[in-house]
């Protein structure tokens, strides 16, 4: 495709680089005011789309045309942050497009809601163009305080409430750690810009203070990921949230944590070659070993949920767990691999927990023994759910058999072809998919082969169904023709190791 | 022999029409769900018919498709359809039996749009694995056999069907998943630092350079996921549970075509491109193939059901192929390959009527039967057909597969001064007589039973008479004139001794 980028440079000027982060903030102000003027909760969605498709177009030009810029030395955007920028645009817009349709929402205060999704997503937009350890802080604190607010928003349930108290305490936790760790890192440094941080790091070597610095920095963050030991208050707030925030969490600010992840140890250990030479190997089994024990935990607490919304969340502690290797692979054809999955596990988690509200909305529960005899009152609904959970248990040809092949894969393979050392990890991330197929089963069996107690035929709101539809389209499309994305993982991945 | 056009796109169109066929199918519901079978036997009907112009095509290698499919972050992966003397038997097997389980199952009651939509998908996945050149797609494919006939058990089998679907889901995805693991090393072996390219001529090429320790390495996990398909004690667990439970249907495509893809992968990849590997493995492959053989017929004597009995018995025939394909010889994968064939129309005959036995005289239980040939003649011919030519009956095609493989055998047992070691295959040989001929004495003769209701049985309909004479002819044809098929299978195995990888 030939787009010129400069459609957009003319109008933005110096700000080219933060264009799709503007229209949002912009958004998020103006969302309050649109409903206290008009109290119409439609209007305000039919606004929020409309900022978040404006987004998408800014981002979808500057991406395509291979737009680089840098804004006031703090945001860069490339073909990596670009892409990031669209993967939390696209779950924003997911969430979005079911806000009014939920019957979860409504006792919320709508004006505030919709302010506060947009604002969360500009932070993980800002941190997908962080490249200094403060700025990534400020867009994660700026998720995480929105995120904070939405939980806690579904005021007359008491699990809500407990699930934001978790939350807020973890947070608080997860954020002091890392500020901890900024701080050990600037006083060892002397900067908090990570490009910079690599260059001083490998004429000075290894100290005990950068060693407790990372670890710090490994803990706070794994909260943000939901990594294993770091992942208790997940299941309970998502569990807790209304199910549109419950999405938000599980596949946008998750992997706000991940993006954070790559931009800080990636470029410290790889990209700067010359660190390169000390503590990569050490930091590699780090990862490798949270990778392997987070994807395990989070399969095997999954098979005992009965709660739909709990089996989801171990799941995504799980998938977590498998984009985890790329931190101890650190290739970039793992990389690569890890940001597809991202994309599809984007559409095939995200299309599972709309499902979820879908029919919280028509009055089904969330337990799986609810879903009984599903496939006889709602046939597209339970097929799209089927398509989902294989997806997610990495069945061909759907999207999530080929971003695992590759993912998997890229623990065999190193770049330049040569066999890794990770190859057990590659054993263990497969053998979890196996153990994944047998929960992810039971929902199938209960849909499909399990009796219900009626056979009335349910009707999901028109919202739902959209995005329903196009999270199938995208789960079948990127199975068969991965293409689509692929190329702009590479890229990106190109971009972030350069 | 004859002059046949070639059609273009024949391999696609194969895996293609029982596709559309099952999209068409599956959406024929409520008062149109009659009709299903009609459309299922036309779709599966064509494609037979246009099998028989690769059969009778006089140079296989003009069919070959190949388009680009995935190129990028260093991976190529391709869509690559090919035939060849190996494949071509399987594809026949496939669109014979696809076709003739639908005309068998024609009196399907219970949602017939969904039963005759998973028989072609279950198609499309079969006609894929047999005719991919690549391993991506061929993994795919592998895969895309497992979903319909998950729920062709749990939704059309018997009393304990949801454990038994879950359990063959399950068993048989681990394997695959270990088999992935394989085909990523030698893909990426094979490769050497370059792009990845997953079709089996570029993996072919790399193969001469692999080392031994690779190849053993590889060829264990390989070999795993496939021998869980075959399967192979002691991982065959799933194979009796399934076929019990799954509708006739399903048992006929399971036992006939889909236990032979375990076969067919381990010749297709692990002998093609692991030969030292497989030499390394030899001794142990003979070692379990002779315990797969005896443990299969011992486990058939004690059995009660009768289909049981038929799913135990088929375990100890893959056995046989496997005993064939560890011989590393031209005669023992020779009649290794037609074993599979020949095991696959014996075996539907014997699905076929072990399960009609539970809708004719509604159980299977051989000590409730007896005395049956009386009361329903042909019936009982058809079963005694299948037993006799499942035991080796001269003159019937299982005989000529089972010779080809002693010989074979006696050959390799010969070359390590181990002889002793023939009278496993003969001991086999004289089991396998045994149990048949007691089941069918106990089931058939003697004395009428009482124990179930026999005034009002009836005989086999023509549907089911139809289906039953047509692979019980191919079966007497290719038992008079083995060379039909051997003619196929001799072409590819002089390919594998060009190769070096039999002797």
């Amino acid at each position: 495709m030939n787009i010129d980028p400069t459609i957009i440079s003319n109008i933005f000027g110096d700000f080219t680089p933060i264009a799709p982060m503007i229209i949002m903030i912009l958004g998020a102000l103006i969302m309050p005011a649109i409903y206290l003027s008009s109290k119409r909760r439609n209007l305000v969605t039919g606004a929020m789309l409309a900022v978040i498709i404006i987004s998408i177009i800014i981002n979808f030009v500057l991406l395509v045309g291979e737009y680089t810029g840098t804004y006031a030395e703090l945001f860069t955007y490339d073909a990596f942050s670009g892409l990031m920028i669209l993967l939390f645009q696209t779950v924003v817009f997911l969430v979005a497009l079911v806000s009014a349709a939920s019957t979860e929402t409504t006792r919320l205060y709508y004006g505030a809601y919709s302010s506060l999704l947009l604002a969360a997503t500009t932070g993980m937009m800002f941190v997908a163009t962080a490249g200094d350890l403060l700025t990534i802080f400020l867009g994660v604190e700026l998720v995480s305080i929105s995120s904070y607010a939405l939980v806690a928003m579904k005021r007359n349930d008491p699990r809500a409430a407990e699930a934001a108290v978790k939350y807020v305490i973890i947070g608080g936790i997860s954020t002091a750690l890392t500020i901890y760790g900024i701080s050990m890192l600037y006083g060892v440094t002397g900067t908090t810009n990570i490009a910079d941080i690599a260059t001083v790091l490998s004429t000075d070597g290894f100290s005990w203070a950068f060693g407790i610095a990372m670890i710090t920095i490994i803990a706070g963050y794994g909260f943000k990921i939901a990594a294993v030991p770091f992942h208790m208050w997940a299941p309970d707030v998502y569990e807790g949230a209304a199910t549109p925030v419950s999405l938000f969490l599980a596949t946008g600010s998750k992997k706000m944590g991940l993006v954070v992840f790559f931009k800080i140890f990636l470029v410290l250990f790889v990209a700067g070659s010359a660190v390169a030479s000390f503590a990569t190997v050490e930091m590699q089994y780090v990862f490798a070993i949270i990778a392997a024990i987070t994807m395990t935990v989070g399969n095997v607490v999954a098979i005992a949920q009965p709660n739909i919304k709990r089996m989801l969340a171990y799941s995504s502690i799980a998938q977590a767990g498998y984009i985890l290797i790329v931190m101890a692979v650190m290739s970039e054809y793992a990389l690569t691999g890890g940001l597809f999955h991202m994309f599809t596990h984007v559409f095939m988690k995200g299309g599972a927990f709309l499902i979820v509200g879908a029919l919280i909305s028509v009055g089904i529960g969330e337990k799986i023994s609810d879903y009984r005899g599903l496939a006889k009152r709602a046939p597209f609904v339970a097929f799209a759910m089927l398509l989902f959970l294989f997806s997610l248990a990495g069945i061909p040809p759907l999207a999530g058999f080929t971003s695992k092949f590759i993912l998997f894969s890229s623990a065999i393979y190193g770049d330049g072809g040569v066999m890794t050392q990770w190859i057990w990890l590659a054993f263990i991330a497969i053998l979890n998919s196996a153990i994944s197929l047998y929960y992810y089963a039971r929902v199938v069996k209960a849909m499909y082969i399990e009796k219900g107690e009626t056979t009335d035929k349910i009707k999901i709101p028109n919202a739902f169904a959209v995005a329903i539809a196009i999270c199938v389209v995208f789960v079948i499309i990127l199975g068969i023709y991965p293409q689509l994305i692929l190329d702009f993982c590479s890229n990106a991945a190109a971009a972030l190791f350069a | 022999m004859f002059d046949l056009p070639e059609i273009p796109y024949l391999l696609t169109l194969l895996v293609v029409l029982p596709l559309i066929g099952a999209i068409i199918t599956l959406f024929m519901g409520n008062e149109r769900a009659k009709y299903a079978k009609y459309t299922a036997a036309t779709m599966s009907g064509i494609t037979l018919i246009l099998t028989f112009f690769l059969l009778l095509a006089k140079n296989l290698s003009v069919y070959s498709e190949n388009y680009a499919w995935i190129e990028s972050a260093g991976l190529k992966m391709s869509y690559i359809l090919q035939i060849d003397g190996l494949s071509i038997l399987m594809v026949f097997l496939t669109a014979l039996l696809v076709f003739l389980v639908t005309i068998f199952s024609s009196h399907q009651e219970d949602k017939p749009n969904y039963f005759f939509a998973l028989l072609l998908a279950m198609e499309v996945g079969l006609m894929g694995v047999y005719m991919s050149a690549d391993y991506f797609l061929f993994y795919i494919m592998w895969e895309v056999t497992l979903i319909p006939m998950y729920f062709m058990i749990s939704w059309f089998g018997g009393p304990r069907r949801h454990y038994a679907a879950i359990k063959f889901f399950i068993y048989t995805h681990v394997a695959s998943l270990v088999m992935l693991i394989g085909i990523f090393a030698i893909a990426i072996q094979a490769a050497a630092g370059g792009v990845v390219d997953f079709s089996f001529a570029a993996v072919a090429i790399g193969a001469s350079a692999f080392s031994s320790t690779f190849q053993i390495f590889v060829f264990g996990l390989l070999f795993f996921g496939f021998a869980v398909k075959m399967p192979i004690v002691p991982f065959h667990t799933w194979l009796p549970d399934a076929h019990t439970e799954a509708p006739t249907a399903g048992s006929v495509l399971l036992a006939a075509v889909m236990l032979k893809m375990g076969s067919y992968g381990i010749i297709r990849v692990c002998l093609e491109v692991l030969p030292d590997g497989a030499v390394w493995w030899q001794p142990a492959m003979v070692v379990i193939a002779i315990v797969a053989i005896l443990y299969g017929a011992y486990a058939c004597i004690a059995q009660k059901d009768l289909k049981k009995m038929v799913a135990f018995s088929s375990i100890s025939h893959m056995g046989m192929v496997l005993l064939g394909i560890a011989c590393l010889s031209e005669v023992g994968v020779e009649f290794a390959i037609f074993l599979m064939f020949a095991h696959g129309l014996i075996t539907a005959v014997l699905f076929m009527t072990c399960g009609l036995a539970h809708d004719l005289f509604e159980t299977r239980e051989i000590p409730l039967l007896g005395g049956l040939a009386g009361k329903v003649p042909i019936y009982a011919a058809f079963m005694m057909f299948g037993f006799m030519a499942s035991l080796g009956l001269p003159g019937l095609v299982g005989f000529w597969g089972e010779f080809g493989i002693i010989f074979a055998f006696y050959e390799y047992s010969f070359s390590i001064n181990m002889i002793w070691l023939i009278i496993f295959c003969l001991m086999s040989l004289m089991l396998t007589a045994g149990y048949y001929l007691w089941a069918m004495q106990r089931s058939l003769f003697g004395k009428l039973t009482d124990k179930i209701e026999t005034a009002h049985l009836r005989d086999i309909n023509k549907s089911e008479a139809f289906a039953l004479v047509i692979v019980c002819g191919l079966i007497a044809l290719f038992g008079l004139w083995p060379d039909l098929a051997l003619g196929y299978i001799s072409d590819y195995t002089s390919s594998l001794v060009t190769l070096g990888v039999v002797i």
